[in-house]
């Protein structure tokens, strides 16, 4: 198959240095804590953060950092071919391996000593790139939950067809068996949190990709930067008109419990 | 004075300022913790450090007025008066799970585990309690928080005249019943009478 055209285009009509529209949402799922829904083309990812609360079991409590506990389910209906998944296949203890490792690195986690935060992760389409959406929709809902962090993160993939390094592979391209990078980073650290590649690389290949991924994680970041600014200055907004009711009320705010006899 | 920030984004100098909650220091710069408003305060004239305080504010919830104890997740502490769902009883105590901390509610789903022992279910006679006579799965109460407790639970005590069950469901037609005595409760349509340590609410 031919994944670069004569004219330099790719199966979905992109040039090989394109991402796919990205766009995303914080707050989508007002029952959690923190959620945000992340898209990447036709993927859509919606995660959601539950916590710091304290731990559910006991024996797993860690004394000086944070318990992580990271979950991932593939809807039936996410690919081509509807199917009904079970939880917990390889695929995607995998992949909640890899984003509770990013979010572990990213967090202030000896900030929340004794407690645990559990981020729930949904794919509802997977169409390519589920990996750099996944860590990306998990590092908003985080954002979100007001968890203190180092840096925010972003994840992109990159890979190697045709002779060609391609930014941000499709559902096709990641079928094409070339190898395939994910870098996650820390865009105001300048720091690199994670690497993951598929199917085997030269070195020389692979550090092409690699610089590709990169470019693609700063694009991304700097989308998710300008998203949650938008998002804070929205809450900023709330906050003074709380502050204004709060002022009006005249004081009998707590009014005691009666019960009638 | 407040501008949006992000997780990560340097804010000022460490030797200029102090780094107050939502921040912290990374190498030279107090760096933001979280998403939201940065608020620089100058430092209090008898301050022994000079140095204005920078802190980044989350919104929109307005913390600090949950328990009165600055922000963040309400839990329970020494002395603090819960209103706590009975969930399990023995002769010895009784499980709840506190679902409200100085009159807020709890938001954390699980909510907290209480126990209430036998020894600290009233003020006098502590040696007679049956327990079974004093609460019953289902009751709300409101108690004190008498010690952090073990592990997993906080413990409680209905030991005055105040605290106590505060609501209690008909055994026969399931309708909330009625205060009669400190120690009675009356179903409003049967009314049959069925032991409880109630609660004095004014």
């Amino acid at each position: 198959m031919e994944y670069v055209s004569l004219e330099g285009l790719r199966l979905d009509g992109r040039r090989p240095k394109e991402t796919r529209r990205m766009r995303c949402e914080l707050t989508a799922l007002p029952g959690s804590d923190g959620s945000a829904v992340f898209e990447l083309g036709n993927t859509k990812v919606l995660a959601a953060v539950h916590g710091p609360h304290e731990c559910r079991r006991p024996s797993e409590r860690l004394e000086d950092r944070l318990l992580v506990k990271c979950e991932v389910s593939m809807a039936a209906f996410s690919t081509g071919e509807r199917r009904r998944r079970t939880k917990g296949d390889r695929r995607t203890n995998e992949l909640s391996t890899f984003v509770r490792r990013c979010i572990e690195t990213c967090v202030s986690a000896e900030l929340l000593a004794r407690s645990q935060l559990d981020v729930s992760i949904q794919v509802l389409q997977a169409d390519g790139g589920v990996r750099a959406a996944a860590v990306n929709a998990a590092v908003l809902a985080i954002v979100d939950a007001g968890i203190p962090m180092q840096d925010t993160m972003a994840c992109c993939s990159a890979g190697y067809l045709d002779d060609t390094p391609l930014l941000d592979l499709n559902y096709m391209e990641e079928g094409g068996g070339g190898p395939e990078v994910h870098v996650a980073y820390m865009p105001q650290m300048d720091r690199v949190v994670a690497i993951v590649t598929e199917n085997k690389a030269s070195v020389d290949v692979f550090e092409r990709a690699h610089e590709l991924a990169l470019d693609g994680c700063r694009v991304a970041s700097k989308l998710m930067r300008e998203r949650m600014i938008e998002h804070a200055k929205h809450l900023w907004a709330m906050r003074q008109v709380t502050l204004r009711v709060k002022d009006d009320e005249t004081g009998d705010e707590a009014k005691p419990i009666s019960m009638e006899t | 004075m407040t501008a949006p920030v992000l997780p990560g984004e340097p804010l000022r100098h460490a030797d200029e300022v102090r780094s107050g909650p939502g921040t912290y220091v990374r190498g030279k710069s107090v760096v933001a913790a979280v998403m939201g408003h940065a608020r620089t305060t100058p430092a209090a004239d008898d301050a022994d450090d000079k140095r204005p305080l920078v802190e980044v504010i989350k919104g929109p919830v307005v913390t600090g007025d949950a328990t009165g104890r600055g922000g963040g997740t309400l839990l329970p502490e020494v002395g603090d008066e819960v209103f706590a769902r009975v969930l399990r009883i023995n002769p010895r105590q009784v499980w709840c799970e506190i679902v409200a901390v100085n009159g807020k509610a709890v938001n954390d789903a699980s909510g907290f585990q209480g126990i209430v022992r036998q020894q600290d279910v009233r003020a006098t006679e502590i040696d007679k309690v049956d327990m079974y006579e004093s609460f019953l799965p289902a009751d709300v109460i409101r108690a004190k928080v008498l010690s952090l407790g073990d592990q997993r639970s906080y413990y409680l005590t209905t030991a005055r005249n105040e605290l106590g069950v505060v609501q209690a469901k008909s055994p026969f037609t399931g309708e909330p019943m009625v205060p009669v005595s400190w120690q009675e409760m009356m179903c409003p349509s049967t009314q049959v009478k069925v032991s409880r340590k109630v609660a004095k609410v004014d």
